[in-house]
């Protein structure tokens, strides 16, 4: 009994331990929070378009990114192929190599031929929103495809083989059984590659630049603000956006919770 | 399974263990008397490198350097409340700090010189040869963000003062984006993502393979910037701070910027620019420039 609560007490202390320090992190914001300038701050046009932008772009790009993870986890997880390994090492790459030296190769691949050409006949993605977009959707499709191969991996394979028994083709049975089995982890990878869009920045700032009103999204306004030493500007876009991001993913999972009660 | 006296004793080990890594580790600073920081913008970043090594060689003190726009650095330099020194890209970012009582006015002193050119990709393949080939239909174009980044400011006041309003709505239909510092600005040219930057004529040295200056007119040159250096108030170590200054302005230091191509007086700079200009100062960007994605 003793054991018991002695662990349970460690488990939440260190629960406890990062409430304390992220919570203390958001605190300690407040000494340099000047109320006026956070009216005025959020109020103003050009923190509006960051954060539409900033909505926008991170949305598009968590579309894009589960419409390719989810085939891809899939493939992962459940058949054997050429390149498999390679794939499945790749998919930690954004990590590896950090967000800006993303951003740098994906600078310095569309000023090379191949590049310039996907450009010519496509969209413009340097200095674009475009680019605002593909920069996220880098950054968050490895992830989100890792996520959601972990989800499916839960499913047992077997349920497919059943349906397959009862006439159900490969994608019926996926359709059917795996992916609504898998549903709540495919939810939770979406919201997470979410919540990492919407913070993305060092690939961003690389291919996008920071025009104000363009291509400048939160995070990039947060860091200008902090390039031009205005502590208070940026304290006030830093709480913007952690009100706008975890008033989200806590709006969401109250959704998801309340989905699977009823 | 450990007993707590194990426990003990593997923790008394490991205490040990750390403490020797780090004695071992700063031996050097604290037998050769201990380190500077410096906060420095980037416009100076290759020559203060060399710089701070040949200062250590020569001293024994350990110089380390905190690198970014000078507005960002400035930021970290106040947050901290720590630092020796603060040198920005700019005079606008030292007239900032010296009105925040961030650094000791006194201790200013001018390093180097810097010009305003037009830089371009080596080669040159769009044929630009001043500013108004800037505005042909086609070019792309980017500054350094003006709000935080002293190059781009600098730019923004040489299109201000040399264009028509008619010719400025032309430079901005040109203008694909800010950058978001100094070196990124000179990066853009570098990897081709554009055809032209208003940026430093240094910016050649920096990368002269793939990067071409093309002078301004004299009448478009607006001022002479320059990079200064002043004693951070965070110091604890002023004396020693002082020393680092002497020495980026005694010979062996202004040679080391001279090999970098910087101009070490205002004559040499006003003599590339053809003309004489007002040195340093402060420029207050228009809000128009601030929020330029809605001028279209």
């Amino acid at each position: 009994m003793a054991a018991t609560s002695g662990f349970r007490r460690l488990a939440i202390g260190g629960a406890l331990f990062i409430l304390v320090l992220y919570g203390g992190l958001i605190g300690s914001l407040v000494y340099y929070l000047d109320r006026g300038q956070f009216l005025e701050t959020l109020g103003s046009q050009r923190t509006l378009y960051a954060i539409g932008l900033s909505l926008s772009a991170a949305t598009l790009a968590t579309l894009l990114a589960v419409i390719i993870a989810i085939p891809a986890a899939y493939a992962l997880s459940r058949y054997r192929f050429r390149g498999r390994e390679a794939v499945d090492t790749l998919l930690e790459l954004p990590i590896i190599v950090s967000p800006a030296a993303l951003g740098a190769m994906l600078l310095i691949f569309f000023t090379n031929p191949v590049g310039a050409w996907v450009q010519e006949h496509s969209v413009q993605f340097v200095f674009a929103f475009a680019g605002v977009v593909l920069a996220q959707f880098v950054t968050t499709v490895g992830i989100a495809t890792r996520f959601i191969k972990a989800a499916i991996d839960e499913v047992p394979p077997r349920y497919e083989a059943v349906g397959r028994t009862l006439g159900a083709s490969p994608a019926r049975a996926f359709l059917s059984l795996t992916l609504p089995l898998a549903g709540r982890g495919i939810l939770a990878a979406t919201v997470l590659t979410w919540a990492k869009a919407m913070g993305e920045f060092g690939a961003t700032i690389t291919l996008a630049g920071t025009m104000a009103m363009r291509t400048e999204t939160l995070p990039i306004a947060i860091f200008m603000h902090l390039a031009s030493a205005d502590i208070e500007g940026t304290v006030v876009l830093i709480l913007i956006l952690l009100g706008i991001g975890l008033g989200t993913l806590y709006g969401v999972r109250r959704l998801g919770r309340r989905g699977r009660r009823a | 399974m450990i007993s707590r006296a194990g426990w003990v004793g593997v923790c008394k080990q490991i205490d040990r263990l750390v403490l020797t890594v780090l004695l071992v580790a700063l031996s050097p600073a604290i037998a050769a008397g201990g380190t500077l920081l410096v906060y420095a913008g980037a416009a100076g970043k290759p020559p203060t490198e060399e710089a701070a090594r040949r200062f250590e060689k020569e001293t024994g003190i350990h110089v380390d350097l905190v690198f970014g726009g000078s507005g960002h650095v400035l930021s970290q330099m106040r947050l901290t409340r720590r630092g020796d020194l603060y040198f920005p890209g700019s005079s606008d970012y030292m007239e900032k700090a010296k009105r925040a009582g961030d650094v000791f006015p006194e201790t200013e002193r001018i390093v180097v010189y810097l010009v305003s050119a037009i830089n371009v990709q080596a080669g040159n393949p769009k044929g630009i040869h001043g500013l108004e080939d800037l505005l042909r239909p086609g070019i792309r174009v980017a500054i350094a963000n003006p709000e935080g980044v002293c190059v781009g400011s600098y730019a923004v006041e040489i299109i201000e003062g040399a264009l028509t309003p008619e010719q400025r709505r032309r430079f901005r239909r040109n203008l694909v984006n800010y950058t978001a510092s100094c070196s990124k600005t000179a990066a853009v040219v570098s990897l081709k993502a554009v055809d032209a930057v208003i940026g430093w004529r240094v910016f050649e040295f920096w990368d002269p393979e793939r990067i071409e200056t093309i002078p301004l007119e004299p009448g478009q040159v607006q001022r002479i910037g320059y990079i200064p250096i002043a004693i951070s108030r965070f110091t604890r170590q002023r004396d020693t701070a002082q020393r680092f200054i002497d020495f980026l302005l005694s010979p062996r230091g202004r040679a080391i910027f001279a090999r970098y191509c910087y101009f070490s007086t205002p004559q040499a700079a006003m003599a590339w620019v053809g003309a004489d200009k007002p040195v340093g100062g402060e420029y207050l960007v228009p809000r128009a420039w601030l929020t330029p994605g809605d001028a279209r």
